[in-house]
């Protein structure tokens, strides 16, 4: 895949969001209202205890954790039903008969949409938390850097995780049901709404067999330094293992569909 | 025949489609629900073919016939059940990307072009997806837009378009990187006389002049009989036809028509060899004649000779009427002569 044509892809899927300003708007205010619902109800939870930390989060790390998984999550903004829409009208034909992969293609659209989303939403979500909760962030260059490196790992995960539910698309064409499902499952088990420290034991082995707390839960504990820069390392090895496990199902996947797949509409 | 020259070999090519049906109404689908009946359609049914370098061929039949098919499956969209296909002495659903970047496609009822930009950036997104450089890009756009007046569109979005102007668009798109081989799939689908004309004229041209392969199907005969040479007719996944335009006519055709117009009515055209009177309207009639044992010119003299007339026509019968004859008789599969496809 050639950088550069990766590049004017995801430049060409920014601007195509940037003419749906009004989508936008409602996008700051509904991810704002997340962010104050979770924080609410944190400070409601953590009032009727008297201890003061719980499953190893005080009071502000655990707001802290709500703003922050927000923030990467609505980064991670993608349409996750490109795939499924393209099948649905045939249009795929016509990115099929590109000398360029499918696969990267895909990446690059969803980056561009993400970039925006980050921009667009995230930053000015983060600007506001800021200022009306009690957040704390520890500082250092280093831990910066290691948090951009996961979550660019985390991305890809979320990426090749639409992908797959997008091939789908070829064997039963109707995919809807799948991709809320696959959207209930990816909220939850990736700690979008409660840190994995939180969840019941008998949960956390299939929590651990599954990619999904790489994709948001350990990019965000990074930043918020519940994880020591030593141990940030060996979250980026898992994730690099994931995606080599995932690319590779990508891959069979999209050598199976292939053959699956009937062109809608002529 | 060497083997540099052929742009596309097709040997028993199939296609079968797994089509699940439900049932008529609500208790119908419901059933569908636990019990499905499967079945499989047959939409490309081992068809072979030979296409050489340089031929411009029509490639025809029916709704359902399993043209599109076939051109999905030569342009690595569709990965065929059984079977091989080559382009460019590439297996287009084994390396697709390779393929494409030899290939142009036109899907008529598609666009390549990106809705939301203008012309001009969907062109220079082809040109990156190609690896076109950049002074050949810019000498063939300028061929393109000397053929298919592309400069006042070059910077509309492609929504605003018209229908033909998005098709000479498109037909540009597919040809920026001046590919060996073209697919058309019902590219002048919706377009008025002049639109097609303009269309016809370049496609002619870029079959001459850079002698690109070009196949090509389409619903209206007179593209077919104003640009193919050859023509391959299908019906229900079968190859039924594969020869010279000219020859289908002139074995199917074993008539024709010849409409006459005298001064005043009342005329009856009788005695003439050959000759039988198909309709009589005021001080027109129509005629059917032999044209395999009389010739035309005897036809017309001892008519001109005999009556006075004012006026006389000789109506080709077009290949339209031919195919359509081949659709509804169902005329057993014609093999052409090996000679007339070696031409």
């Amino acid at each position: 895949m050639n950088p550069k044509l990766f590049l004017k892809f995801v430049s060409v899927s920014f601007q195509k969001q940037v003419t749906y300003r009004f989508d936008c708007f409602v996008g700051i205010v509904n991810g704002f209202l997340y962010v104050f619902i979770f924080t609410s109800l944190w400070k409601a939870l953590y009032s009727q205890f008297d201890t003061t930390m719980h499953n190893g989060y005080t009071l502000t790390a655990i707001v802290t954790y709500a703003v922050l998984v927000m923030a990467v999550r609505i980064s991670f903004t993608m349409d996750d039903s490109i795939i499924y829409r393209k099948v649905m009208d045939g249009s795929i034909a016509m990115e099929l008969i590109r000398p360029t992969s499918f696969f990267f293609m895909n990446l690059a659209e969803n980056v561009g949409h993400s970039l925006f989303h980050m921009m667009a939403r995230t930053v000015p979500i983060v600007m506001i938390s800021v200022f009306l909760f009690d957040i704390y962030i520890p500082f250092e260059v280093q831990r910066l850097l290691i948090f951009i490196v996961s979550c660019i790992a985390g991305y890809i995960l979320v990426s090749m995780m639409n992908f797959i539910a997008g091939l789908l698309a070829f064997w039963f064409i109707e995919i809807f049901p799948f991709l809320l499902f696959k959207y209930a499952f990816y909220t939850f088990f990736s700690g979008g709404i409660v840190p994995i420290d939180f969840f019941p034991e008998f949960l956390k082995p299939l929590v651990n067999l599954l990619p999904f707390q790489y994709m948001l839960y350990y990019p965000t504990t990074i930043l918020i330094g519940r994880a020591s820069l030593v141990e940030a390392q060996s979250i980026i090895m898992a994730q690099l293992i994931w995606i080599v496990i995932m690319g590779a199902i990508c891959c069979l996947m999209w050598g199976a569909g292939k053959k699956k797949l009937i062109i809608q509409g002529g | 025949m060497q083997q540099g020259n052929i742009a596309i070999e097709v040997k028993g090519l199939s296609k079968d489609f797994d089509v699940s049906e439900s049932g008529k109404g609500f208790s119908g689908k419901l059933k569908a629900l636990f019990h499905r009946r499967r079945k499989i359609i047959t939409a490309v049914d081992a068809i072979d073919f030979e296409i050489n370098r340089g031929e411009f061929v029509g490639y025809v039949g029916e709704n359902g016939a399993g043209k599109s098919t076939t051109i999905k499956m030569l342009t690595g969209i569709l990965v065929p059940t059984s079977g091989s296909a080559e382009v460019n002495g590439i297996i287009p659903f084994k390396e697709r990307k390779k393929n494409a970047a030899k290939i142009g496609v036109v899907f008529g009822q598609r666009t390549q072009l990106w809705w939301d930009l203008p012309v001009r950036e969907s062109f220079d997104l082809l040109r990156v997806i190609f690896r076109v450089s950049q002074p050949d890009f810019n000498s063939q756009i300028k061929k393109l837009d000397k053929a298919l007046g592309l400069d006042p569109l070059m910077n509309m979005p492609v929504r605003k378009l018209s229908l033909g102007q998005r098709m000479r668009c498109d037909i540009a798109a597919s040809l920026i990187h001046n590919p060996p081989v073209l697919f058309l799939d019902e590219p002048t689908i919706g377009l008025d006389v002049l639109a097609k004309e303009s269309i016809r004229n370049f496609l002619t041209e870029i079959n001459r002049d850079e002698g690109t392969t070009i196949i090509l199907t389409t619903h209206d005969m007179n593209d077919i009989e104003q640009l193919c040479k050859r023509l391959i007719i299908l019906e229900e996944g079968k190859i039924m036809y594969d020869g010279e335009t000219e020859l289908l006519k002139q074995k199917f055709i074993h008539e024709k028509v010849i409409e006459v117009e005298f001064h005043d009515d009342g005329n009856v055209i009788q005695g003439i060899p050959g000759v039988t009177v198909v309709r009589e309207q005021g001080c027109k009639t129509w005629l059917t004649f032999d044209n395999d044992n009389y010739g035309i010119g005897d036809v017309i003299g001892t008519i001109a000779s005999r009556y006075e007339i004012k006026d006389i026509s000789v109506n080709e019968p077009s290949v339209e009427s031919i195919i359509r004859n081949i659709y509804n008789t169902r005329v057993t599969r014609a093999t052409p002569s090996e000679e007339s496809r070696n031409k």
